[in-house]
């Protein structure tokens, strides 16, 4: 790669390194006019038909008069049911042990689709990609179909009576024994029912001990918070009254447990009111879609960041406490003799002044990869700052006394080692791939296995494989059980079908091994909610929150903390000082991933596929540096290279070269090298190679979360990774004026500059007046349109995969996407803009970019086949019966929002196991085939359903009885879709508000396009601003 | 020569045309149904309302084929020992379903709804024909792109009061244009020929 210092780029955007350094492969993506179009030959054929099989599949009936067609219709209808129309029901989605709370649409008793539940407070009618998901992961035909027992190597097909029999007879006989020798292991769940059946269970059983295990966990909030407050806590926080934020490695907007309601709230807080808005800080070692969205951002190594919450403290304190008090507290100055010109002590000094210009409106948050001292100095400062109690406040913590999960895992390792273990039940999870290192868990159950081990889980996984009884688990979408969210909203899990593959949930298998007639599971959770709400209106109040899908003012009340604040504080910040790394180990960082979290939604090619909101990397993780240190180790973009911490090793694994990744750091993404996943996700047994590589070998007990010393040899080998960024790049005169063109597409300024300037975003093009050489059409009725808030987008990429569940789009497959064919209707646009090699000024840009449906489009002008056509409403319909597919349109089209479908992706191998995935399609839109050009269409199978149904009551649309996908799953609102003809609807009004932001992309084109943006804003601190560090 | 030249190319286009169309390959189309059931008995000689069994068409897309319960609401009484009611029996007892076959059968990329239709005023007849005339069902129109935007450029001659929705007899007293275009000016008919109206 050519040396980036010499290029003066600190106020250039560009979207990737590559591009960056016009490397060869950069030109050559972009110099083929239609980088897809290359080279049909040399997909993998093997892999390709794997894909195949395993991606959603439409059969039957082609329209056609000579294939008989049959209508079965039900012997009895029920009630409220009319054949195909769509029918919602509220549920909960538990992920990690705090939940969301989802609306399912099911259209002939089968879910479609999902989306968040705007009564739920964790939700707010929005939810995250992987709830999005969910659907598919509930047909995924690599599911858990039967019930196996395993004797010797030998596996044999059972059924669940003969494991009821099993169970009867010996946990029957290990109730004689008191349970002496029964561990069960279970992932965190919220579920109340579940938490009675533990409680039963561990009556029945009373030598037994139950071991809670999730490899991405709040096992430091929950210490740092006793330490602070005496009791285990949740910290709440009021984004949304906020003025000041400060995220210190926590990805409040992405991975916090409530981020979907986080990133709501913080986006209520950015909009600009009376000339004022939020400001965002994110102290952190990898670059999160919290650190992409932060105004200020401090790249620091994760161990730096104790030191620099001490800092923090420090000054917090110095400016709130009278001197003498501060001398009691901190006997000697932490920063000593430090330089004070040193870009953390500025950082840390300028944060103060605002934190304390905004006490009691503002919010400190530590991440669950800092250790509890972090949080418990965290807790300190937010009490200083007279935040606890407004815009912090806590809640208890379920099972207070439970230990940490690593201790949980700890102790069930040394008990198997130890041969204590005689029984082992698995309720879920995958121990086998995501336990620590050091703890050998697999090698254990394989090596020495408790006498009977069963393990009940929706796919047949590396540690199903090694139990004696694999049982299948029911998904959420199929089976009774409750939740409760982040806050303690209770809400009930109800099916929207019958078990697809005969599966049963946790509370149900705890019921065959309990003593007594097994409960069903909605009598489970019915006596649950009866213990919540008493006998006075059961079952109205039942009904009533099976149909809202909560509990109201079910949420844990708030815990007033009582803090010593006057007990020693110690702590050194030598570490923020000493913070020049110049080769060497370095540290390294475990990420939870955005797609597969701890590696469960491997098998998910909606997940798999969905660019990374960062990296943008799909079908893989990589060890992510930043150019200095990549520089530093000689390790180069895309190449293999060996990790070894403390002994452990990783051979092989791509390196990915991320400007904003802290200087002497590599952050390493969990949940990828899945051997036993699936035909998606990787499977040994059917020669699917895994995707990604597995990192937990790396991972030990005593470093979860981040460790130092990090050796990485570079092998030189060249692997490419399937990064979206430099793909579909709007390209109009060259790479030379494309930094300068940037700016134009997406606009930007500071609260300061917006201020002054109102309406700078319609100065940032200068254009003669703009004639049209066309006919301009006429919308006499509705005319859609949509509006992007870029000041509230994070990147995180829910609309990407709601789109993608939405209308049908189909899954290619990491060969496919290395070719730029990746069939996403909606990309997300991330610009990077600062200089590349100083990771503190990094700063990023995100621009979904859907079709913009213009007005006079250039896609229609060219079309040979009239199929793609205005509508009167102005839409670019696109009619993909009549496309003949010579492509004409994609090359026409200046945003490259067009997908055309290179192989027929849907092709029914007439298997019959995708009987059962083609139900997860939507039946409202087309299944496209090979050949034919498609493309986003604002939802229009929403818009003319809303229509018919406005109509037949002889009314029109109402305002909002429209949402797209992707603005109904955005957790931020970015998004507003409307009719533009209607001055009283959302969208017009958010234009008007607006206008000054307002700003069509690429509007001096004169194709006038219906989507237009609405230009960021950044809230930048002045006194940072003016020391040149941001 | 040269006349057989210009004639045998014609033939064939002409021939691929006609024999091709849909007034060629569908319409007629009755296909044998599992149940012998008469529409011309039940709809037309007991005068049976459309809706009494396809009771979803004022609602939803689908215009539902009624469940087996629809049927056994008379014929647990009638006829309960007529063995062409065997099929209907036995779905009753069995819960499994008929299995009928459709006769208006719409390519899969078309989305055609029923109750947008009726709630207009566009009769079953429009679409279906003498439906209570027809011992044994069949595709009485072309149902084609171009037989559908006949309808959509020019809905008048096919826009009857809400009242005569599912009278397939009804003649209009007046000038139907007259009447077609007075009721679509009084509902606001403004049938879309836009591509997305049908294909999503």
């Amino acid at each position: 790669m050519p040396s980036l210092d010499q290029r003066d780029n600190s106020n250039a955007y560009w979207r990737s390194l590559s591009q960056l350094a016009d490397t060869e492969e950069f030109r050559a993506f972009l110099e083929s006019e239609f980088p897809a179009v290359a080279d049909i030959e040399g997909v993998s054929r093997r892999r390709w038909l794997q894909l195949m099989g395993a991606s959603l599949v439409l059969a039957g009936a082609t329209g056609c008069r000579w294939e008989k067609e049959e209508i079965r219709p039900f012997v009895d209808r029920p009630a409220n049911r009319t054949p195909g129309r769509t029918q919602r029901y509220a549920t909960a989605i538990d992920l990690g042990g705090s939940a969301v709370g989802l609306s399912v649409t099911t259209v002939d008793g089968r879910p479609i689709k999902i989306e968040g539940n705007p009564k739920h407070p964790a939700s707010l009618g929005a939810t995250d990609a992987t709830a999005q998901a969910a659907i598919l992961e509930f047909y995924d035909p690599d599911r858990n179909q039967n019930v196996y027992r395993k004797t010797g190597a030998q596996r044999t097909v059972r059924s669940w009576d003969d494991f009821a029999e099993f169970a009867r007879s010996h946990f029957g006989t290990l109730r004689e024994k008191r349970g002496e020798g029964f561990r069960i292991l279970a992932r965190a769940d919220s579920s109340p029912t579940l938490a009675a059946m533990r409680a039963k269970l561990l009556e029945a059983f009373p030598r037994a001990e139950w071991h809670q295990y999730e490899p991405i966990c709040d096992d430091h909030q929950r210490a740092g918070t006793k330490a602070a407050i005496g009791m285990p806590c949740r910290p709440q926080f009021a984004l949304d009254e906020a003025r000041v934020i400060v995220g210190l490695d926590a990805d409040l907007l992405g991975s916090h447990p409530a981020a979907v309601r986080y990133a709501g709230d913080f986006a209520t807080g950015r909009e600009v009111v009376d000339g004022q808005m939020n400001r965002l800080y994110v102290v952190e070692s990898c670059l999160s879609i919290t650190g992409a969205s932060a105004d200020h951002r401090l790249a620091l190594r994760s161990e730096q960041i104790g030191a620099f919450v001490t800092a923090l403290e420090y000054e917090v304190l110095d400016r709130v406490l009278p001197d003498e008090a501060k001398k009691l507290l901190w006997p000697s100055e932490p920063f000593g003799s430090s330089d004070p010109s040193h870009p953390a002590a500025q950082f840390v000094r300028a944060l103060a002044d605002d934190l304390f210009a905004n006490r009691g409106r503002s919010v400190v948050a530590a991440g669950p990869r800092q250790p509890a001292a972090v949080h418990e100095a965290v807790h300190a400062i937010n009490e200083a700052l007279d935040n606890v109690g407004r815009t912090v406040t806590y809640t208890a913590e379920p099972d207070p006394q439970r230990p940490s999960h690593v201790a949980a895992i700890r102790s069930l390792a040394a008990d198997l080692k130890a041969g204590k273990v005689r029984t082992l039940l698995i309720l879920g999870g995958n121990p086998a791939y995501d336990a620590p290192a050091d703890l050998a868990l697999a090698e254990l159950l394989e090596k020495a296995p408790p006498e009977t081990t069963i393990h009940l889980s929706l796919h047949h996984n590396e540690t199903s494989a090694l139990c004696e009884w694999s049982l299948p688990q029911a998904h959420f979408l199929e089976s009774w059980g409750d939740a409760r969210a982040y806050d303690g909203t209770y809400s009930i899990i109800q099916p929207t079908i019958e078990p697809l593959y005969g599966g049963r949930s946790a509370t149900e298998v705890l019921g065959l091994i309990l003593p007594g007639d097994a409960p069903s599971a909605r009598d489970a959770v019915r006596e649950t909610f009866k213990q919540i709400v008493g006998e006075d209106g059961f079952e109205r109040r039942w009904r009533d929150t099976l149909h809202d899908g909560l509990l109201h003012d079910s949420e844990w009340p708030l815990v007033t903390p009582s803090v010593d604040s006057l007990s020693k504080r110690t702590g050194s910040v030598e570490l923020l000082h000493e913070s020049t790394w110049t080769g060497g180990p370095v540290e390294i960082v475990f990420c939870r991933d955005a797609s597969v979290h701890d590696g469960r939604f491997a098998n998910s090619g909606w997940l798999q596929e969905m660019p990374d909101p960062i990296t943008r990397l799909t079908w893989g993780n990589a060890a992510v540096m930043n150019p200095t240190t990549a520089d530093k180790l000689g390790v180069e973009d895309q190449t293999l290279v060996k990790l070894i911490l403390r002994g452990r090793k990783v051979e092989e694994m791509p390196a990915y070269v991320l400007p904003g990744q802290a200087t002497g750091t590599v952050a390493v993404a969990l949940g990828y090298g899945r051997t036993m996943a699936g035909q998606v996700g990787g499977s040994e047994a059917d020669d699917v190679d895994a995707v990604g590589v597995d990192v937990y070998p790396l991972r030990t007990s005593d470093a979860m979360d981040f460790a130092p010393g990090l050796v990485i040899k570079p092998t030189g080998k060249k692997f490419p990774l399937a990064t979206t960024q430099d793909h579909f790049a709007i390209d109009t005169v060259g790479l030379k004026q494309r930094a300068a063109r940037v700016p134009t597409l997406v606009r930007e300024a500071t609260l300061e500059h917006y201020r002054e300037h109102p309406d700078f975003a319609q100065h940032a093009v200068h254009h003669p007046p703009l004639e049209s050489l066309w006919t301009e059409h006429e919308s006499p009725g509705y005319r859609w349109g949509m509006v992007i808030d870029l000041s509230k987008c994070t990147g995180c990429g829910a609309c990407v995969v709601a789109c993608q569940a939405e209308n049908n789009v189909p899954i290619v497959g990491k060969e496919q996407v290395l070719r730029g064919r990746e069939m996403h209707w909606l990309r997300v646009d991330r610009y990077f803009k600062g200089h590349p090699v100083d990771p503190q000024a990094v700063q990023v840009v995100c621009q979904p970019l859907p079709c913009q449906q213009c007005e006079l489009a250039p896609c229609e002008q060219v079309c040979p086949v009239a199929a793609t056509v205005h509508s009167e409403e102005g839409l670019n319909d696109q009619v993909y019966n009549r496309c003949v597919g010579t492509r004409y349109c994609a090359n026409n089209c200046p945003y490259k929002v067009r997908r055309f479908n290179y192989f027929n992706y849907h092709k029914n191998l007439a298997d019959p196991a995708n009987e059962v995935t083609k139900m997860a399609y939507n039946p409202e839109v087309t299944i496209r085939s090979r050949g034919v050009m498609e493309k986003c269409t604002y939802c229009v199978q929403r818009i003319q359903a809303a229509k018919i149904e406005a109509k037949n009551d002889g009314e029109t649309v109402k305002d909002g009885a429209i949402k797209t996908a992707c603005q109904q799953v955005c957790p931020t609102g970015a998004i507003v879709f409307g009719d533009l003809a209607n001055r009283k609807s959302a969208v017009a009004q958010t234009i008007e508000a607006q206008n000054g932001r307002n700003y069509a992309m690429l509007g001096e084109l004169n194709v006038k396009p219906r989507t237009t943006y609405l230009a960021k804003i950044r809230n930048p601190n002045p006194a940072l601003e003016k020391k040149g560090v941001q | 020569m040269g006349a057989l030249a210009a004639i045998v190319p014609l033939y064939l286009v002409g021939i691929v045309y006609y024999g091709g169309s849909p007034q060629t390959t569908d319409v007629g189309y009755a296909p044998v149904q599992p149940v012998p059931f008469s529409h011309a008995l039940h709809a037309g000689d007991l005068g049976i309302d459309c809706r009494y069994c396809h009771n979803t068409v004022e609602i939803a897309a689908d215009a539902a084929v009624p469940p087996t319960a629809t049927c056994m609401n008379c014929h647990s009484m009638i006829a309960t020992d007529s063995p062409k009611l065997l099929p209907v029996r036995e779905s009753a007892a069995s819960g499994l379903p008929v299995r009928w076959v459709r006769v208006h059968d719409l390519p899969d990329f078309v989305y055609f709804d029923h109750s947008a239709h009726v709630s207009r005023g566009v009769g079953c007849v429009s679409c279906h024909g003498r439906i209570d005339r027809m011992e044994v069902v069949y595709q009485a129109e072309r149902l084609s792109m171009g037989w559908c935007l006949e309808c959509h450029r020019h809905p008048e001659p096919h826009l009857r009061p809400p009242d005569a929705i599912t009278d397939l007899d009804w003649t209009s007293a007046e000038n139907p244009a007259v009447l077609g275009a007075g009721l679509r000016e009084k509902n606001n008919i403004n049938p879309s020929t836009d591509c997305s109206t049908c294909h999503r």
